[in-house]
């Protein structure tokens, strides 16, 4: 049963009551890592990727430039998808608020797998409950995006 | 979250000469879904499906692509949207 589908000009949601409950809790804790994690964490590197690979300085400015900026972004994603997680359908910036805070879970929680040593490209992975969520958040993810693209208006 | 206001770009746009203009890259990376970076190409750029997947498929195969071009205002822009949602997107000067 898809998740996700493109019904009248809105991205129709069906996610099981647990599921729903397990994303905000993984929301919740990813905002948690967002506001506290800051330029400790390892895997939040991965939301901010160098622009200049080979300028120090364009880079530092690109940074003071856009870090606040990209940070709140990812939290009016998180909180726009707490908003609409118990309705039932998702109009356009919805919808793009989901893909991004999706894609953010799933990124964080992949660097973690790689952090620890899992080889992503194998797509052999470990029977952990971490492999298990990286892998949900992925099949939603997918879904999302299909259901997205037979809007025209995204 | 804001919605960006985007400009879709046409063809045209990439050929105009830029005094030394800036490209923007976007590189291969394990985790990104391919569906996800075609998606993201054509909801920022306004490229066609075709066009979105078929630079998807060279940063997937070469391990990186240019996906846009132009002032270096423009290129940190779409830098910035790029990292907004996930890629991971340099940007550097023609020689």
């Amino acid at each position: 049963m898809s998740r996700f589908r493109y019904e009248g000009a809105v991205v129709v949601v069906d996610l099981p009551s647990g599921e729903r409950e397990m994303l905000a809790q993984v929301l919740s804790d990813l905002r948690d890592l967002l506001i506290s994690g800051g330029e400790t964490d390892e895997a939040l590197r991965r939301l901010k990727p160098p622009a200049h690979l080979d300028n120090a300085e364009a880079e530092s400015s690109y940074r003071e430039l856009v870090d606040d900026d990209l940070l709140r972004s990812r939290l009016e994603a998180i909180e726009t998808v707490e908003s609409t997680l118990s309705g039932a359908e998702l109009d356009t910036s919805a919808v793009a608020a989901w893909m991004q805070s999706l894609n953010s879970l799933r990124l964080v929680l992949g660097e973690q797998l790689a952090l620890a040593g899992i080889d992503l490209v194998s797509h052999e992975m470990p029977d952990t409950a971490s492999a298990a969520l990286y892998e949900w958040i992925g099949w939603l993810l997918e879904q999302l995006i299909s259901a997205a693209s037979e809007h025209p208006d995204l | 979250m804001t919605a960006p206001v985007i400009a879709p770009e046409t063809e045209a746009d990439e050929s105009v000469a830029y005094a030394r203009p800036w490209k923007v890259l976007v590189w291969d990376d394990p985790i990104n879904l391919m569906s996800y970076v075609a998606f993201v190409f054509r909801k920022l750029f306004g490229y066609s499906a075709e066009k979105a997947h078929r630079l998807m498929m060279e940063v997937h195969v070469e391990g990186k692509a240019v996906v846009s071009s132009g002032t270096r205002e423009k290129a940190e822009f779409d830098v910035f949207r790029l990292h907004e949602h996930g890629l991971s997107a340099t940007m550097e000067q023609d020689e």
